[in-house]
């Protein structure tokens, strides 16, 4: 975090190339041999911002710490993280939905009170507010990932996951029963980083503005 | 799993070159509080819960180790000293001449889940300034956190200046409820302009769209002077006025005592409403992404344990202070060890313990060892 070079934290995967083609119109350019290579640290052409790639729920502690002064990861993370950081940017791509799903067949179905329902997620924070708010006692099953299969196997009655089209639930005899919130791609900054690298922080984030419009 | 081998989580032991790093940067501190006239006072690790809970609310007290107390009475490992500071002065100076400077260095306890925060015991530095209103009394913490930093070769620290009433002036002027007012914090805190600019949008659509970005622009981005010219040509309301007036008293005063590279103006910091009732802070150094240290004006707190006064206080991270400089110049730099007198004990006890009192007379360091 020395000098005025920024460390930005990307989420690998799903919006690792929307995130680097925001950055290109933003003038912050990556080269093809940089990105190929294996190296975990890559440099932009213009040597003053390196991107870091990783896990998308690590974007966020990264940040939090500030070993990385900005990054970009989901609002879903954001929110299950509750890490304490900046969000100035709604990046408008990386568009989903957060939502509650079962079996067809529980679909439409009122929540029994009296049981306790047994919800599998891969946000066990986000559930849990979800239906404490509702007033529905729930057991949550913390999983990594292929949430889907939970319902199937019946290892919980229903999931909390992240839809982007719906399809790997139709093709699981799954559907969606509630929306609980959208996510988009965000901006965090550290907080340090605002004023220690003020002039490097308000330039990325006017660029990236201007990319934007 | 053994007890012999596990540690709580949260807990550190400390040792070797750490250990004199911590009461290092501990001693130099305290002397430059001392240098300010802040007396020491040192306080219980525990005392009642309610006490906590009247200090810093509810929610915060939540966050305590409890136990009971003989008589049922529920007691708390201290979460801050702040609370036990101002009922002592709010109680037991209540005929002692105004202003009381108090300092203290101690550490606190904090019931966190420690999957979220990996530290739940901390040592804290800190001073409070109780029974003056105004400027003066701002301004000298400000120079006491500066003097602290700078003392100890941290000279690139930030300190960012804010005042709650920008925020509650503004929460004011839209008469928001209390759900509304969280709102607005929770979009200012996390500088999300465009989401502030829908809000206000919804919230106060007979404000100019222009003003209304302005405003969203004014909180994004930390600044210097020209944040606070900004922040008067677009606000109105008299509360938030007051605010940035009383800043850019402060900051002009800064600026001539060759201070302004040190400090930022950061009108989008909406922490600790419920607490602070003035100017607030928080310091930063390069290479550690977290505040080390933090205070404010918090007039209404004494109140809670007798009468009404005016107060200012901070309180740095030893962790914080003791973190940086590590990153900053590697421990190995920062002490100087005494070498010691080798005294070999043979068959004569009497001779070579002589020789060891002697040396010790002098102050040397020795180091017995077994012939």
């Amino acid at each position: 975090m020395s000098g005025n070079r920024l460390i930005i934290a990307l989420s690998k995967g799903r919006m690792q190339d929307d995130a680097l083609e925001l950055f290109a119109r933003a003038g912050i350019v990556v080269n093809e041999s940089e990105l190929n290579s294996r190296k975990l640290i890559i440099d932009s052409s213009d040597r003053r911002h390196s991107f870091v790639l990783v896990k998308p729920s690590d974007v966020p502690t990264y940040v939090e710490y500030g070993v990385a002064d900005a990054g970009i990861c989901g609002r879903d993370v954001l929110l299950e993280s509750r890490a304490n950081v900046h969000e100035p940017l709604d990046l408008k791509f990386g568009h989903c939905k957060i939502a509650v799903a079962g079996k067809r067949e529980v679909v439409g179905e009122d929540y029994n009170l009296l049981a306790t329902v047994r919800v599998a997620t891969k946000y066990p924070r986000i559930t849990t507010d979800y239906f404490h708010a509702k007033g529905v006692p729930i057991e949550v099953v913390t999983l990594s990932g292929s949430v889907e299969l939970s319902p199937l196997l019946g290892l919980s009655d229903r999931i909390v996951d992240l839809v982007e089209t719906g399809r790997t639930l139709k093709e699981n005899g799954l559907e969606v029963i509630d929306v609980i919130t959208e996510s988009t791609a965000r901006l965090i900054v550290n907080r340090a980083s605002l004023h220690l690298k003020r002039a490097a922080v308000s330039d990325l984030i006017s660029s990236i503005t201007a990319a934007l419009n | 799993m053994s007890s012999l081998t596990k540690i709580p989580s949260g807990v550190q032991y400390f040792f070797d070159e750490e250990v004199k790093l911590r009461r290092f940067v501990e001693r130099r501190a305290m002397e430059i509080f001392k240098g300010w006239s802040y007396d020491e006072i040192i306080l219980p690790i525990f005392d009642y819960h309610d006490l906590f809970a009247r200090g810093m609310g509810e929610e915060k007290a939540g966050h305590t180790y409890r136990f009971v107390d003989r008589d049922g009475a529920l007691l708390a490992l201290r979460p801050e000293l702040t609370s036990l500071v101002a009922r002592t002065v709010a109680t037991r100076f209540i005929k002692r001449e105004r202003p009381v400077r108090l300092c203290y260095s101690g550490e606190v306890f904090r019931y966190d889940d420690p999957t979220q925060r990996a530290i739940r015991e901390f040592h804290q530095l800190g001073c409070e300034h109780i029974g003056e209103s105004g400027i003066v009394s701002d301004i000298e913490i400000l120079l006491v956190v500066a003097e602290v930093l700078k003392r100890l070769g941290l000279d690139d620290f930030r300190i960012a200046l804010s005042h709650v009433d920008f925020f509650n002036g503004v929460a004011d002027y839209l008469k928001l409820n209390a759900a509304e007012r969280n709102n607005l914090r929770e979009l200012i805190d996390r500088r999300n302009s465009l989401a502030l600019d829908e809000f206000l949008g919804r919230i106060a659509p007979e404000i100019d769209p222009a003003r209304r970005r302005d405003f969203a622009n004014l909180i994004q981005i930390a600044g210097k002077e020209e944040a606070l010219d900004r922040a008067t040509e677009i606000l109105k309301n008299e509360r938030s006025r007051a605010a940035v007036e009383h800043l850019a008293d402060i900051y002009s005063t800064l600026k001539s005592l060759g201070l302004e590279e040190n400090f930022d103006i950061n009108l989008g910091d909406a922490g600790g409403l419920e607490y602070y009732t003035g100017l607030t802070f928080k310091v930063y150094v390069p290479d550690w992404g977290v505040e080390i240290g933090s205070g404010g004006r918090y007039d209404n707190l004494i109140a809670n344990f007798g009468n009404p006064e005016p107060a200012i206080g901070f309180s740095f991270s030893l962790d914080g202070l003791v973190g940086a400089l590590t990153v900053k110049q590697g421990i190995e730099n920062l002490n100087g060890d005494e070498p010691a007198e080798n005294i070999a004990v043979g068959n004569d006890l009497t001779d070579a313990f002589r020789d060891a009192i002697e040396q010790r007379k002098n102050q040397k360091k020795v180091n017995i060892r077994v012939r």
